[in-house]
C-alpha cells in the first residue's frame, strides 16, 4: 500500500471518527443519572462508545475509500488482483477484536458485581400486577408508589401476582422482571432527590402502556419523619382513593373523582347506569364487579381482561373503595 | 437421473387430469377441506362425549384440533401427500415422469410443483407477499403511535398489530425468504438436477402460506387476536384471547416447513454435489445455507416445544408454565431463546452467504480468506447455541449464568468481525461496481456494523439492565434484521432476477429503491437509541408526551420506508414482464448457476459440470471453476483454493 493512500485512509478514518464521536457526544443518549448504580452503568456505556465508534470509524473510512478508489468505470471488464487471502492480517482482525470484547467483557462484570452490592439496604417488597405496583415497607405499610431515601441503598425484592412485569426507572439504571412465584432482588443506590417515573417494561397485557407508578427521592430527614407519620399519604385523602390508585383501578378505569382517564375498562363514572344495566342494587353490584368480573360483562367489553380480586384486597380495603366508589360515582 | 426420454427443455404440461374432482388440485380441495373440518369436529365431540367431559363441543379445543385438521384437508386436496398415499396403500405409485416439473403459465406456481426453481420463486412471491403485509401492519401502529394518547387502536388491537407484525416478518418472510433464494439457487450452484426430495420440497412450501394466513385469520378473530408479542411470553400468552391459538399453531407450521427444507438442504449438499464439488469449492453461500440448515434442524424443535406447551397449559389445563400448578415461568423463555437465539443467527447467516456471492462477483476479486469466512460460519453456528440467556439478563434467572452468556456473547463478535474485515479485504483494490445488487450490499456492511455493535452494549449486563425492553432493543434488531437481513434478501433478489426470470429488472429504479431505503431506514430506526435509553418502553400504545415530537418524526419516516417498497414491487412485477433479456451471465460471474441459461434448463445441466478449482478465481489466469462436456472427464486437480 502507497504511504499516500494510508495518508488519505487515516484522514478518512479521523473524518468518520469525528463525525460519529460528535453524534455520541452532542446528543444526550442517557437519562440524567441518579443512582450510584446508574453512575456506573453510564461509565460502562461510554466505555463501549469510545471502542465503537472507533470501529465503526475504521470500517465506514475503508468502505468508503474502496468505492471511491476501486469503483470500475462501466466499460471496464477487468478483473482485480488475485488476492486469496493474508494470514498476518486475518490474525490480527481475530485478535484485537478478541482483546476488545474480553476488556469490555471485564469492564462489565465488575460493574455488574457492585451494583450487585448492597450495606444497611433499606428492605422493600414490590408486587406487581395488572397494572399496578405495590410497595410494602419494613413497617407493614402498603402504597401504589415508592419513597426511598437519599444516599442509602434499598433493596427491592420483587415479584408478580399474575403476569410478567418489570420494574424500571430510566434515571436509577436498574431493571428487574416481576415473575410469577419468584422474588427477584436488585439495588439502588440514590444519590440526588428527585420525583422519577416507574415504567413497566414488559409486556402484560392491555393496560401496559399505562402501568406506570413513581418514586420520590427524599432526603433522609424528610424520609424518616414520612415513616414516623405512620407513612400516611399526603393529605386528607378518602381512604378508598388511596385504595383505587394502590390497586391499580386508575390504570383502566376512567373515575372522575380520582382524576383517572384510562380507557381499558367501562367508565366508572357510569358506575350507576351498569349496575342498572346488570339488574343489581349499586354497592353489591360495585363488590362483585371487583370479586368476580366476569359476572357481568358490559356490552362491547371482554370477559376476562379484568382479574379478580378476590384475595388481593384486605377486607377493609374494599369495604373503603366499594364506599368510595359509590360515593363518588356521578348519578 | 435417466430422463433421456423427456426434452431438458420447457414443453408443453402433461393433459390435463380428467377427474378434476379426484385429481390433485383445487377444485379437490374445495371438498377435502370442508371434510377434513368435520373429521376434526367429529372426533372432539365423539371423544367428549364418550368421555362424559362438558361441554361436548368446547371452543378452545376444536380450534386447536381445526388448525390441525384444515390445514391437512387442504393439503391432503392440493395433492401434497398423493405419492406417499398411493405408495403406503399398496397402490402402484405413478412413475416420476417430470410433469411436475416448469413452469409454463402462472397456473403452474399455485399446484404442487416438485421442480425446486418453481417452489423457489413460489416461496419469492409469497414471502414478499407477506412482507407487505407485515410491513403494512407496522405502518398501521406508527400511525397509532405518531402521537400519545390513543387514536385509532384501543390497546388490544395495538397488540395484535405489534405481535402479527413481527411474527410475519420473522416467520413468513426472513426465514423462508432465504430459503426460497437458496431452494432456487443451491442445486444450481453445486452442479445438482433438482433437490435431493423434490416431494418434500412441494411440501415444505404449502405448509408456508398455510401459517402465513393463520396469523392473518388469527388477527381478525372474533375475541381478540394473538397479542402476546411474537415471543408470546407465559404466562401472558396462556391467557390472551382466541386468536392466540392461531399464532401457537401458525409457528407449529412455518416451523415444519423451515424443519424439511433445512434437512432437504443439509442432504442435497452432502449427496449431489457434482464431481470435484470438495466443501473447500463450495460457494459460499452453499456454506452459508448448510451451516443455517444444521441450526434449523437442531433448534427448532425447541420453539416447537415452547409453543406446544403453553398451548397445552392453555387448553389441556396443564401447568408447565403456571405457578399455581408447580409450573416454572422462567422455562417458557429458556425453551424460547435456546430456540429464538440461534433464529437470529438463521435470519442471518445465509445473508452472509449472499453477501460473499455478490460482492466477490462485483468487485471482480477472489473472497478474502474463503477458508476462514467458512469455518467462521460454523464458529458462529456453535457459539450461538451458548448465548440464549443474554435475552433474560433482567427476567431473574440463576445470576451466575449471566456473567458466562455475557462472555459467549461478546465472543461471537470476533467471528463475525473476521467476516466483515474480510468483506472489506474482498472490496479493497477491487474493480468495483455499484450495481443495484452491490449497493445493498454496501447498505448491509454499514448497517450490520451498527447492529452489531449496539449487539455489544446489550451483551454488556450491565447495559443491557438498563437498556432491555425498551426502544433501543427495537432499533437494535431493525439494524440486525432490517439493515441486516432485509439487506441481504434485496442484494439476493436482484442479483438471481436475471436467473430466475430471464429478464433484467431496470437499474435506475433499483438503485432509487436502494438510496430510499436506506435513508428511510436510518431515519426511521436511529432515533429509537435515543428514546429507548431515555426511558420509552417497548409494546406500548401510549407514551410519555416530552417523546412525541420524535415519535411523530419516527412515523414519518417509516411510511416513507414503506412507500420505497412500492418502488421495488413495481420494478419486479413489470421487468419479469417487460424486462430486456438478460442472457445466461450478465453479471460475468464464475459460479455455476451462471453457466447455464436464464432461466435454466428444466433439469438445471444439459451436461453434468465437472468442479475443478474454486468458486471465486477472478483474476487468476487460466482459472476455472468448472468443466462441460463429455472432455470433462478428466483427473480431477487438486485443490489449490
Amino acid at each position: 500500500m502507497r504511504r499516500g493512500s494510508l495518508v488519505q485512509l487515516i484522514v478518512l478514518g479521523l473524518i468518520a471518527g469525528a463525525i460519529t464521536g460528535a453524534v455520541a457526544w452532542w446528543i444526550p443518549w442517557l437519562p440524567e443519572s441518579a443512582g450510584e448504580e446508574a453512575d456506573r452503568i453510564d461509565f460502562v456505556f461510554w466505555f463501549v462508545t469510545v471502542i465503537a465508534v472507533a470501529v465503526f470509524a475504521t470500517v465506514v473510512a475503508v468502505l468508503v475509500y474502496s468505492v471511491v478508489k476501486f469503483r470500475a468505470k462501466p466499460d471496464d471488464l477487468s478483473d482485480g488482483p488475485p488476492t486469496h487471502g493474508h494470514t498476518g492480517l486475518e490474525i490480527w482482525w481475530t485478535a484485537i477484536p478478541t482483546v476488545l470484547v474480553t476488556a469490555i467483557s471485564i469492564v462489565s462484570a465488575i460493574v455488574l458485581a457492585q451494583n450487585s452490592r448492597a450495606g444497611n439496604a433499606l428492605e422493600i417488597k414490590v408486587v406487581a400486577q395488572q397494572f399496578a405496583w405495590q410497595f410494602t415497607y419494613p413497617n407493614g405499610q402498603t402504597y401504589g408508589s415508592l419513597r426511598i431515601p437519599n444516599g442509602r441503598p434499598t433493596r427491592l425484592d420483587i415479584t408478580a401476582k399474575d403476569v410478567l412485569h418489570s420494574f424500571w426507572v430510566p434515571q436509577l439504571g436498574q431493571k428487574q422482571d416481576a415473575v410469577p412465584g419468584q422474588h427477584n432482588r436488585i439495588v439502588i443506590t440514590p444519590n440526588r432527590t428527585g420525583i422519577f417515573p416507574v415504567i413497566c417494561t414488559e409486556l402484560c397485557g392491555l393496560g401496559h402502556a399505562i402501568m406506570r407508578s413513581q418514586v420520590q427521592v427524599m432526603e433522609p430527614a424528610a424520609y424518616r419523619r414520612w415513616v414516623r407519620s405512620g407513612g400516611k399519604p399526603a393529605g386528607n385523602e378518602d381512604p378508598g382513593l388511596a385504595v383505587f390508585n394502590g390497586q391499580g383501578c386508575n390504570g383502566c378505569h376512567t373515575f372522575t373523582a380520582a382524576a383517572s382517564g384510562a380507557q381499558i375498562g367501562p367508565n366508572l363514572d357510569q358506575l350507576q347506569d351498569e349496575a342498572k344495566g346488570a339488574a343489581k342494587p349499586l354497592e353489591a353490584f360495585i363488590r362483585e364487579s371487583i370479586l368476580n368480573p366476569d359476572a357481568y360483562i358490559e356490552p362491547s367489553y371482554q370477559a376476562g381482561v379484568m382479574p379478580s380480586f378476590e384475595g388481593r384486597i384486605p377486607a377493609k380495603d374494599l369495604d373503603a373503595l366499594v364506599q368510595y366508589l359509590a360515593e363518588n360515582a356521578k348519578s | 437421473m435417466t430422463a433421456v426420454a423427456y426434452s431438458p427443455h420447457h414443453e408443453p404440461p402433461a393433459s390435463r387430469p380428467s377427474q378434476p374432482l379426484t385429481s390433485a388440485g383445487w377444485i379437490r380441495v374445495l371438498w377435502t377441506t370442508p371434510l377434513f373440518f368435520a373429521l376434526g369436529m367429529g372426533l372432539v365431540a365423539l371423544i367428549r362425549w364418550l368421555a362424559g367431559w362438558d361441554p361436548v363441543l368446547d371452543r378452545e379445543v376444536i380450534l386447536t384440533v381445526e388448525l390441525v385438521a384444515v390445514p391437512l384437508g387442504f393439503l391432503v386436496g392440493l395433492g401434497g401427500f398423493d405419492y406417499w398415499a398411493y405408495y403406503a396403500s399398496g397402490r402402484p405409485t405413478r412413475a416420476e415422469n417430470h410433469s411436475g416439473h416448469g413452469a409454463h403459465s402462472w397456473r403452474d406456481y399455485f399446484r404442487v410443483n416438485t421442480d425446486h426453481k418453481v417452489i423457489g420463486v413460489q416461496y419469492v412471491v409469497t414471502t414478499i407477499f407477506f412482507f407487505c403485509v407485515g410491513g403494512l401492519l407496522a405502518m398501521l401502529f406508527r400511525a397509532e403511535l405518531a402521537e400519545p394518547g390513543t387514536q385509532y387502536f384501543n390497546p388490544q388491537t395495538f397488540n395484535v398489530l405489534i405481535s402479527d407484525h413481527a411474527a410475519l416478518m420473522i416467520f413468513l418472510f426472513i426465514i423462508p425468504a432465504f430459503a426460497g433464494l437458496g431452494n432456487y439457487v443451491i442445486p444450481l450452484m453445486i452442479g445438482a438436477a433438482d433437490m435431493a426430495f423434490p416431494r418434500l420440497n412441494a411440501l415444505s412450501f404449502w405448509l408456508l402460506p398455510i401459517a402465513g394466513i393463520m396469523l392473518i385469520v388469527g388477527m381478525t378473530w372474533p375475541g381478540g387476536g394473538p397479542s402476546a408479542g411474537w415471543t408470546a411470553y407465559a404466562p401472558l400468552s396462556s391467557h390472551q384471547p382466541d386468536g392466540q391459538i392461531f399464532f401457537h399453531m401458525a409457528v407449529q407450521w412455518a416451523g415444519a416447513s423451515s424443519i424439511m427444507t433445512a434437512l432437504n438442504f443439509l442432504v442435497t449438499i452432502i449427496t449431489m454435489r457434482a464431481p470435484g464439488m470438495t466443501f473447500w469449492r463450495l460457494p459460499l453461500l452453499v456454506w452459508a445455507n448448510f451451516t443455517t440448515s444444521l441450526l434449523v434442524v437442531i433448534a427448532t424443535p425447541f420453539i416447537a416445544g415452547s409453543q406446544f406447551f403453553v398451548l397445552f397449559d392453555r387448553v389441556m389445563h396443564t401447568s408447565f408454565f403456571e405457578v399455581d400448578g408447580g409450573g416454572y415461568v422462567l422455562g417458557y423463555q429458556h425453551i424460547f431463546w435456546f430456540y429464538s437465539h440461534p433464529a437470529v443467527y438463521i435470519m442471518m447467516l445465509p445473508g452472509f452467504g449472499i453477501i460473499s456471492e455478490v460482492i466477490a462477483v462485483m468487485s471482480r476479486k477472489p473472497v478474502f480468506g474463503y477458508r476462514l469466512m467458512a469455518l467462521s460460519l460454523m464458529a458462529i453456528l456453535v457459539l450461538g447455541f451458548s448465548v440464549w440467556a443474554h435475552h433474560m439478563f433482567v427476567a431473574g434467572m440463576a445470576s451466575w449464568l449471566r456473567v458466562p452468556m455475557m462472555v459467549t456473547s461478546m465472543v461471537i463478535a470476533v467471528p463475525t468481525g473476521i467476516k466483515i474485515f474480510s468483506w472489506l479485504a474482498t472490496m479493497w483494490n477491487g474493480r468495483i461496481h455499484l450495481t443495484t445488487p452491490m449497493l445493498f450490499v454496501l447498505g448491509f456492511l454499514s448497517m450490520f456494523v451498527i447492529g452489531g455493535l449496539s449487539g455489544i452494549y446489550l451483551a454488556s449486563v450491565p447495559i443491557d439492565i438498563a437498556a432491555s425492553d425498551t426502544y433501543f432493543i427495537v432499533a437494535h434488531i431493525h439494524y440486525v434484521l432490517f439493515g441486516g437481513s432485509v439487506f441481504t434478501i434485496f442484494a439476493g433478489i436482484y442479483y438471481w432476477f436475471p436467473k430466475m426470470t430471464g429478464r433484467m429488472y431496470n437499474e435506475s429504479l433499483g438503485k432509487l429503491h436502494f438510496w430510499l431505503t436506506f435513508v428511510g431506514f436510518n431515519l426511521t430506526f436511529f432515533p429509537m437509541h435515543y428514546i429507548g435509553l431515555q426511558g420509552m418502553p417497548r409494546r406500548v400504545a401510549d407514551y410519555a408526551d416530552r417523546f412525541a415530537d420524535i415519535n411523530l418524526f419516527i412515523s414519518i419516516a417509516s411510511f416513507g420506508l414503506g412507500a420505497s417498497t412500492v418502488i421495488f414491487l413495481y420494478n419486479m412485477v413489470y421487468s419479469w414482464a417487460h424486462g430486456p433479456l438478460a442472457g445466461a451471465n450478465p453479471w460475468r460471474s464464475l459460479t455455476l448457476e451462471w453457466q447455464v441459461s436464464s432461466p435454466p434448463p428444466i433439469f438445471n445441466f444439459d451436461e453434468v459440470p465437472t468442479v475443478v478449482g474454486g468458486p471465486y478465481e477472478y483474476g487468476v489466469p487460466g482459472a476455472r471453476h468448472a468443466i462441460f462436456g463429455a472432455g470433462a472427464r478428466e483427473p480431477v486437480p487438486a485443490d489449490h483454493a
